[in-house]
């Protein structure tokens, strides 16, 4: 039998998340991009306890526009170990969190900084149109002709499939909103505060159904930093009291995923090849999870989450869901206790991994009240590719 | 007005392409996808097949996943399938949408009646979109965009 790559596992514990930070979250920052990053990055090495001369290891997405150039400049680095990009948007949330953890584990870097950074609102809304207006070819040409121009078009479909096949509705969906706005609500940080009904999810106006304006994530500028060592250095820094360690990282697909909706099966998410290498890897299972940082770019995709990573049976997730009372801070499996992409910013994905480690720190203005939290998991998309981290306290 | 008080008004069905907003530049594409737009252009669906292992495939590509074969043909498909998902755009991300008050509209995705999984990108057209459902019958029809006589959209209709 040979062996799969789930039954090694290289990083387990071997790379600590010892500082996060971020810029304000906003519809205008009136910043240059480099200014967001190096902000955010300034901030995570504050609350580290290290000067942004120490960095040595960058992991970018691919998509943001801060080069490691411009922020060995801005920064004062002075020798950059190592450095990597993960391509894709929300497929890179947590993705950089295991490429790092990786690199810490293998020597690469001392200290390495993932870092996302983006006017989303003012300048490029992914929610928006992009394509040019003469294709010259690719998946886009089969789609934008018929109208096809934005995410929320493309996930639609997955959801459209998937109240088909399990009766989901949009109610559930609204459940997951209110949940998450109710976070928001305690958070200062979230673009969103204001608490909100079901009924308002239900009225607000119908954006691509179906999905309600209330089932969306932001639009929004702003930027995060988290900064990873080795544990042994991670006990001479500021957090050293609370010792927070990657236990164990995953990326993953599905075949025919390129054009979003061509495969297999769209109502069913494509994580749960992600789902089942992270759990082979971190021997733990879902009942040794605390928190749930699910990527929430549209409410139904907690749904799926639930479902790919096996807290519930496939087509359950709706009732689980159903009144809050489950997935609330103080209830059993509290998800997104910052808010989220849908009420406290849309940052790829990267304020999950931050919120994972406020929640071990025990600071999270949405902390759990009955519990310790000792271990999270951080998910992102569903699809096209997807990637998620166990973050466990050590 | 909310959206429940609402729902005993439909919205009127689409009759053809959208206007304005991107389409396939013809002169520029690659090879492997040429076939699909010649097809439509000459009011038939060709979708891209296998000359090794027989297999549909959309998106098209320049190997086959299956076999790994670099021949292909474009075989004419009856036109005949089902709508597999559908989502009805009521907020316009293009400029063109906005000003030309082309919403609602629908995007569907028809699974075609040759092969389990074969599916298209498009519209379904004659049939408010609070009507479509998953599993609907429906035909291919073909009709030029406005905005290039030379793009042949393949759309579709319902069917019984």
């Amino acid at each position: 039998m040979t062996t799969s790559s789930a039954d090694i596992n290289g990083i387990r514990d071997k790379a600590a998340i010892v500082g996060i930070g971020e810029t304000d979250f906003s519809f205008d920052s009136g910043r240059s991009e480099l200014q967001l990053a190096s902000e955010a990055i300034k901030a995570a090495c504050d609350d580290a306890g290290i000067s942004p001369h120490q960095i040595d290891g960058l992991i970018r997405y691919e998509m943001d526009t801060n080069q490691e150039t411009m922020l060995i400049q801005s920064l004062g680095i002075e020798n950059l170990r190592h450095w990597e990009s993960v391509s894709y948007g929300g497929g890179a949330g947590n993705a950089v969190v295991g490429h790092a953890a990786a690199a810490i584990a293998a020597g690469y870097c001392n200290y390495v900084v993932c870092f996302r950074a983006a006017n989303l609102r003012s300048q490029m809304r992914l929610g928006q149109a992009r394509n040019p207006q003469r294709i010259a070819g690719g998946q886009q040409g089969f789609a934008a002709p018929f109208g096809s121009m934005a995410p929320a078009h493309q996930f639609s479909m997955f959801v459209r499939r998937y109240m088909h096949k399990y009766g989901a509705t949009s109610e559930h969906f609204g459940w997951v909103a209110v949940t998450l706005r109710e976070n928001a609500s305690r958070n200062p940080r979230a673009l969103r505060r204001d608490p909100i009904t079901l009924a308002d999810h239900q009225n607000s106006r119908m954006v691509v159904d179906p999905l309600h304006l209330l089932d969306i994530c932001q639009e929004n500028d702003g930027a995060a930093a988290i900064v990873m060592t080795t544990p042994d250095r991670a006990k001479n820094l500021r957090h050293a009291d609370t010792l927070t360690l990657v236990e164990a990282a995953a990326q993953g697909s599905g075949p025919q995923n390129e054009g979003v909706i061509y495969r297999p099966d769209i109502s069913v998410a494509e994580s749960t090849n992600t789902a089942r290498d992270l759990w082979a890897r971190a021997k733990v299972g879902p009942s040794d999870i605390d928190a749930l940082m699910f990527y929430d770019h549209f409410t139904p995709f907690c749904l799926f989450n639930l479902e790919a990573y096996g807290f519930v049976p496939f087509g359950e997730a709706k009732d689980f869901v159903a009144g809050g009372q489950n997935i609330r801070f103080d209830g059993m499996l509290p998800i997104n206790t910052h808010g989220g992409n849908h009420s406290e910013a849309y940052i790829h994905g990267l304020t999950h991994t931050q919120e994972a480690v406020r929640l071990i720190r025990g600071v999270s203005t949405s902390q759990p009240p009955n519990k310790t939290i000792d271990r999270v998991l951080s998910c992102s998309s569903v699809a096209q590719l997807s990637a998620a981290v166990i973050i466990r306290r050590g | 007005m909310t959206q429940q008080q609402d729902q005993n008004i439909k919205s009127r069905p689409m009759t053809g392409p959208l206007e304005g907003i991107p389409l396939p530049d013809l002169d520029r594409l690659p090879d492997y996808e040429r076939g699909f737009w010649e097809g439509s252009h000459r009011s038939e669906l060709r979708i891209q097949r296998c000359s090794g292992c027989h297999m549909f495939r959309h998106l098209p590509t320049p190997m086959c996943p299956s076999c790994h074969s670099l021949e292909y043909d474009w075989s004419k498909v009856s036109g005949r399938g089902v709508v597999y998902s559908f989502v009805v755009v009521r907020n316009p991300v293009h400029p063109a949408i906005r000003e030309k008050e082309q919403v609602p509209y629908n995007i569907s995705l028809i699974e075609l009646e040759e092969q389990a999984g074969l599916r298209i990108c498009s519209n379904v057209l004659n049939i408010a979109p609070e009507d479509i459902y998953i599993d609907m019958p429906v035909q291919v029809t073909f009709i030029p965009t406005v905005d290039d006589p030379n793009v042949v959209l393949p759309l579709f209709v319902p069917s019984d």
